[in-house]
């Protein structure tokens, strides 16, 4: 008998749950037409054409590209691409949809039966099997406030097809999902390798990546609730919140000895919660698209692809950590962008020891991209000009932070040489010299005898009375000292006298 | 002779040569157009402005001696389902009543730049969903040689306007017979080429798997000059394919002049044998027999059983299955009639739809939305394909050792205007004949005979293998000699 | 009257629930006509049940030929204005529908 008490504890509920993601594969063009799919900004309406209106009489015909960036997503979730698949039209009616059917692969796919790597909640390795990727074009956008931006009373709604068109792919998991937290490191993992390989920008704010679960409960006395279908996330937090409200929701649901309704439920972002589609679920019939034939993937074509794989982000990491002595978090920071690993790695190619690159690189320009608000590629210093930066850091002719400032420097004025750059920032070149720095921690020693009296005492366990001579020091040169040169003076004085 | 009455080479030689003007040409035409309109309603749009300014450009054209089109000044008459830009294309249906398309078919850009000068659009069964004309939201079109005759459909108004001495050709489109069987009513040649060999963009479709655009003629000699324009390699159409090496120009002369289609291989369908035909189609059959036999040709026989029993059951499944796709995209929202007073988004899609359509429409609509049910689709639809696939081997087969098929278009001549079947799957059984053609994608070419006691034309079709279009015209060339040149209709004026 | 009913795979209320997934209202004289059209017409495709198909590929195409391909180049299409004519409400540049409430 099913604990209708709810005396807590009794019962266990462990969710299971998949997860379809759409993405916006990166062409110039539409999936069927030529229209621009660029419409960042533009007029509503101003990417049409007879193909992705629909107008009576308009046939689609297949953009090389999409195929391909499928391939490349396809390969970057570990799917096998298939050698033929075909395009149907699944129909339903609805004002976003031009021709009353989306054509879409459904479930002959270009790629099918991949998998990703993720960590589950206790940080122990686990496998989302993904089912397929599919080809399909994107519906029509639908604004529900009046012309005036009025959203209460307006008696209309509105239609832009500029989206009508654009490629997408179709990410279906395995319901091997278990959490929210598994389910945003699974779409965390996908978006960084489908980004990698190019495939598409996965900008989340520009739609560009959207995502629905299904969402069931299995009770531990043997119940099942039925599979819901959550709508209308798009973004990771939307993601997470919507499957745990959906989880708090059926359980408590079977909890009470209720039965939960397989049904199509919207996330309401603003409220935080699930509701139940008003209209009964979209009526969806296939049949096959008479106006393509079989898409056919010769296998030349497939290696021609997956020769432009780069290195993937997590076969990246292992690299750096084992051939650079990175730490396991700096190199998952470094390899998060494709962009942003392959700045390091010209980085390292051009001299750069890897360690003080890596913190350089997600430190400083980490920060100068983000204040910017531009890629890495963008940024003014280049990878080798931070790369002898670096150099004289190293070999001291730069202390850190006049290294810093002088980053800050070219970081403004692409056209300076590193040397123009060094000048203008004021920076001494070659730190503080031996003689002049020893005279200062003379200097500083004369000043401060009671701190010098602690030292030697024993009492500086922890080192912070050098630590304070060290900054004292570091002040009087400007910070153009380096500053473990400066502790080796400290050290070498305290011994000497 | 009267200029109307000239062939598609005639009128294109005549202008070119400077016997007459491409106006006096099209003048003639409208006129003879004018004259028979009113008792054959076979236009839905007469084009006399534009067709006039478009002749006149040709005239300029040969004044200033500069390169023409082949077609250069020929009168067309397009089938209402082919877009023509700014020209009203209404499909026969009320839904499109004002739609003038922003884009042209690649077919109309083909003749246009041909320098063909477009007369009109034709009537015809609304959506090609009819095999009389008489669904078309714009009434019925009469056939120019008994006008209380049905001319045949769904491309009724090209054929009929072919008849008629309108125009000297005009385009239909033949999902399931829709060019042969209006073609055999109206006493004239029609060609449904092989699937694929002439572009299907811009034709509003149907059955898109079905569905192919073909030209009507009064000589075989001209549709080969048609074939010529037409069969090109579209981009635009995904399924359209590169046959660049078939040449319809170029006719073999036979060795033998008096026995030309000696060694040609002319089956029957053994199927076929047991069903009815009218006296005068019957007696076609046999005289043709008797004609190839002369002549020099093998009459054998190929057996088409899953053809004769399923054919006609799996072609309304698929032209249906795929109709109620092809016409989900007319909703009122982007294009067409619409309404402007529903309050909610379903009433306004049942509004549009339910008072744009006509009720075969909906009918097959209804069908095809119930066999692709997924509780029925892969019982109705998905079986619908896989009998498909038989019906495409059993023809392969069968023409492994035979050059055509000889056989009726219809059973009977047209009917009465108004003497529909009262039972649709009644009327759906008489297009055996031309259907299967559709389902294997074969090209089907559908010949004048000759005409009945009551000077009713009666037609016959040859069937050949895919991509065998120009052996059809070929042959249809040889029995053309022999049966005589049809001729112009004069009861419609 | 009996038999006939029996016989019908699809009744009044089956054909005005299919006529609803497509988007159609009948009037009940269309109703009728479509309730003996599809009944009919399943009659005739229920042929198929006579044939063994289970190794039958489903027929799709005519030729075998593969999806044409076309480079990725964007081209604008001139005349989208023409497109935009069309338009019953032609205020500002989007097509107007009624009201969708947000789910």
């Amino acid at each position: 008998m099913p604990d209708k008490t709810g005396a807590g504890g009794a019962l266990a509920f462990t969710p299971v749950i998949g997860i379809e993601i759409h993405i916006q594969l990166k062409t110039k063009s539409k999936v069927f037409c030529s229209c621009s799919a660029d419409y960042t900004n533009d007029e509503p309406n101003s990417h049409i054409c007879p193909v992705c209106m629909g107008l009576p009489g308009s046939m689609p015909v297949l953009n090389k590209t999409v195929v391909q960036q499928g391939m490349l997503a396809g390969m970057a979730l570990n799917c096998t691409v298939q050698p033929t698949t075909y395009f149907f039209r699944k129909s339903y009616y609805y004002p976003d949809l031009p021709k009353g059917y989306q054509i879409t692969q459904s479930d002959l796919p270009i790629a099918a039966n991949g998998w990703l790597d993720i960590k589950d909640d206790a940080g122990n390795p686990k496998r989302i099997r993904i089912n397929r990727l599919h080809l399909e074009e994107d519906v029509g956008k639908l604004h529900h406030s009046a012309a005036d931006g009025r959203l209460e009373g307006a008696e209309s709604s509105w239609v832009d097809y500029n989206r009508s068109g654009l490629p997408l792919a179709e990410i279906v998991s395995e319901p091997d999902v278990s959490s929210a937290y598994e389910a945003v490191e699974y779409v965390t993992m996908l978006r960084r390798r489908v980004r990698y390989v190019g495939a598409s920008d996965v900008d989340l704010e520009k739609g560009m990546m959207r995502f629905d679960a299904n969402v069931s409960v299995k009770c531990s006395d043997g119940r099942w609730g039925r599979r819901v279908e959550v709508k209308n996330m798009n973004s990771f937090r939307a993601l997470e919140r919507a499957i745990e409200y959906e989880i708090k929701r059926q359980s408590k649901i079977l909890a009470d000895g209720g039965e939960v309704l397989q049904e199509t439920r919207h996330w309401n972002d603003v409220k935080g919660t699930t509701t139940a589609s008003r209209v009964k679920e979209f009526y969806r019939k296939f049949i096959v698209e008479p106006d393509l034939p079989p898409l056919v993937v010769l296998p030349q074509w497939v290696e021609e692809v997956r020769a432009t794989l780069p290195e993937m982000p997590n076969e990246k990491a292992l690299r750096y950590v084992r051939e650079m002595g990175l730490s396991e978090i700096d190199a998952a920071v470094l390899t998060d962008s494709i962009d942003v690993a392959r700045y390091f790695e010209a980085c390292v190619a051009a001299g750069a020891n890897p360690l003080r690159a890596g913190n350089w690189v997600r430190t400083e320009v980490l920060r100068a991209v983000n204040d910017r608000q531009i890629g890495v590629k963008d940024l003014a210093v280049k990878p080798d000009a931070l790369a002898e930066l670096i150099r004289r850091i190293d070999d001291g002719r730069l202390s850190t932070t006049g290294a810093k400032n002088v980053f800050e420097v070219m970081l403004e004025g692409s056209s300076l040489s590193l040397d123009e750059a060094v000048r203008k920032s004021g920076a001494v070149e070659g730190g503080v010299g031996a003689d002049a720095l020893e005279n200062l921690v003379r200097a500083t020693f004369a000043a401060n005898p009671d701190v010098i009296e602690e030292i030697r005492s024993g009492k500086d366990t922890k080192g912070k009375k050098i630590k304070f001579l060290q900054g004292l020091v570091m002040r009087e040169t400007k910070g153009q000292a380096r500053p473990d040169e400066v502790v080796a003076a400290i050290e070498t004085l305290l011994k000497s006298e | 002779m009267q200029l109307y009455e000239l062939g598609v080479r005639e009128i294109a030689e005549g202008i070119r040569e400077k016997k007459f003007s491409a106006l006096e040409v099209f003048d003639e035409c409208l006129h003879r157009t004018l004259a028979c309109e009113g008792k054959m309603s076979a236009l839905i749009t007469t084009t006399a402005d534009a067709g006039r300014a478009h002749a006149r450009r040709v005239d300029e054209q040969i004044a200033k001696g500069g390169a023409l089109g082949l077609l250069a000044g020929v009168p067309v008459i397009l089938k209402d389902n082919i877009c023509t830009h700014g020209i009203r294309t209404t499909a026969g249906s009320r839904i499109l009543g004002r739609w003038a398309p922003p884009y042209s078919a690649t077919v109309w850009e083909l003749l246009s730049s041909a320098g063909a000068v477009l007369l009109g659009k034709s009537n015809m069964d609304e959506f090609a969903m009819g095999n009389t004309c008489g669904t078309s939201a714009f009434g019925p079109t009469a056939n120019p040689w008994d006008v209380s005759r049905v001319p045949g459909g769904s491309s009724g108004g090209s054929a009929a306007s072919v008849a008629a001495g309108y125009v000297p050709f005009a385009l239909g489109s033949d999902t399931g017979g829709s060019i042969r069987q209006p073609a055999s009513y109206c006493g004239i040649y029609g060609l449904k080429p092989t699937y694929g060999l002439v572009s299907r963009y811009g034709l509003i479709a149907y059955g898109s798997s079905l569905d192919q655009i073909g030209p009507f003629a009064r000589s075989v000699e001209d549709m080969d000059l048609l074939m010529h324009v037409l069969a090109r390699h579209d981009p635009k159409d995904s399924t359209s394919v590169d046959k660049s090496e078939i040449d319809f120009t170029r006719r073999e002369k036979s060795r033998q002049p008096e026995k030309p289609l000696k060694g040609k291989r002319v089956a029957l369908v053994k199927e076929f044998r047991d069903f009815t035909l009218d006296p005068p189609i019957a007696d076609a059959m046999k005289r043709l027999i008797r004609i190839f036999e002369e002549t020099g040709a093998d009459i054998v026989e190929v057996s088409l059983p899953t053809v004769a029993r399923y054919a006609v059951a799996c072609y309304y499944a698929i032209a249906a299955s795929e109709a109620h796709t092809n016409l989900a995209r007319f909703d009122g929202v982007r294009y067409g009639y619409t309404v402007t007073t529903a309050s909610d988004l379903k009433d306004m899609f049942e509004e549009v739809r339910s008072k744009g359509f006509g009720a075969e429409v909906k009918s097959r609509i209804i069908a095809g939305t119930c066999l692709t049910e997924p509780v029925r689709s892969e019982e109705y639809y998905v079986a619908a394909t896989r009998v498909r696939t038989l019906i495409a081997e059993e023809f392969r087969k069968a023409f492994e050792n035979v050059d055509c098929i000889l056989q009726p278009v219809t059973p009977s001549l047209p009917a009465k205007i108004g003497e529909a079947d009262e039972d649709a799957m009644k009327g759906y059984e008489s297009d055996l004949y031309t259907l299967p053609v559709n389902m294997a994608g074969l090209p089907g070419f559908s010949f004048c005979t000759g005409y009945s006691q009551s000077g009713l034309p009666v037609g016959l079709q040859l069937v050949g293998p895919r991509w065998s279009d120009k052996n059809l015209l070929d042959m249809g060339f040889e029995l053309e000699k022999i049966l005589g040149t049809p001729k112009i209709a004069q009861r419609g004026n | 009257m009996g038999r006939e009913v029996w016989l019908m795979k699809l009744g009044n209320d089956d054909v005005r629930a299919i006529a609803a997934e497509a988007r159609l209202s009948l009037t009940d004289g269309e109703l009728a006509g479509a309730v003996r059209y599809i009944n009919n017409f399943l009659d005739m495709v229920d042929r198929f049940k006579e044939l063994d198909l289970k190794n039958v590929e489903p027929f799709c195409f005519a030729e075998t030929n593969e999806c044409p391909l076309r480079e990725d180049l964007p081209a604008v299409f001139a005349r989208s204005d023409e497109i935009l004519a069309d338009r019953a409400d032609s205020t500002g540049s989007f097509f107007r529908v009624p009201r969708i409430m947000e789910e």
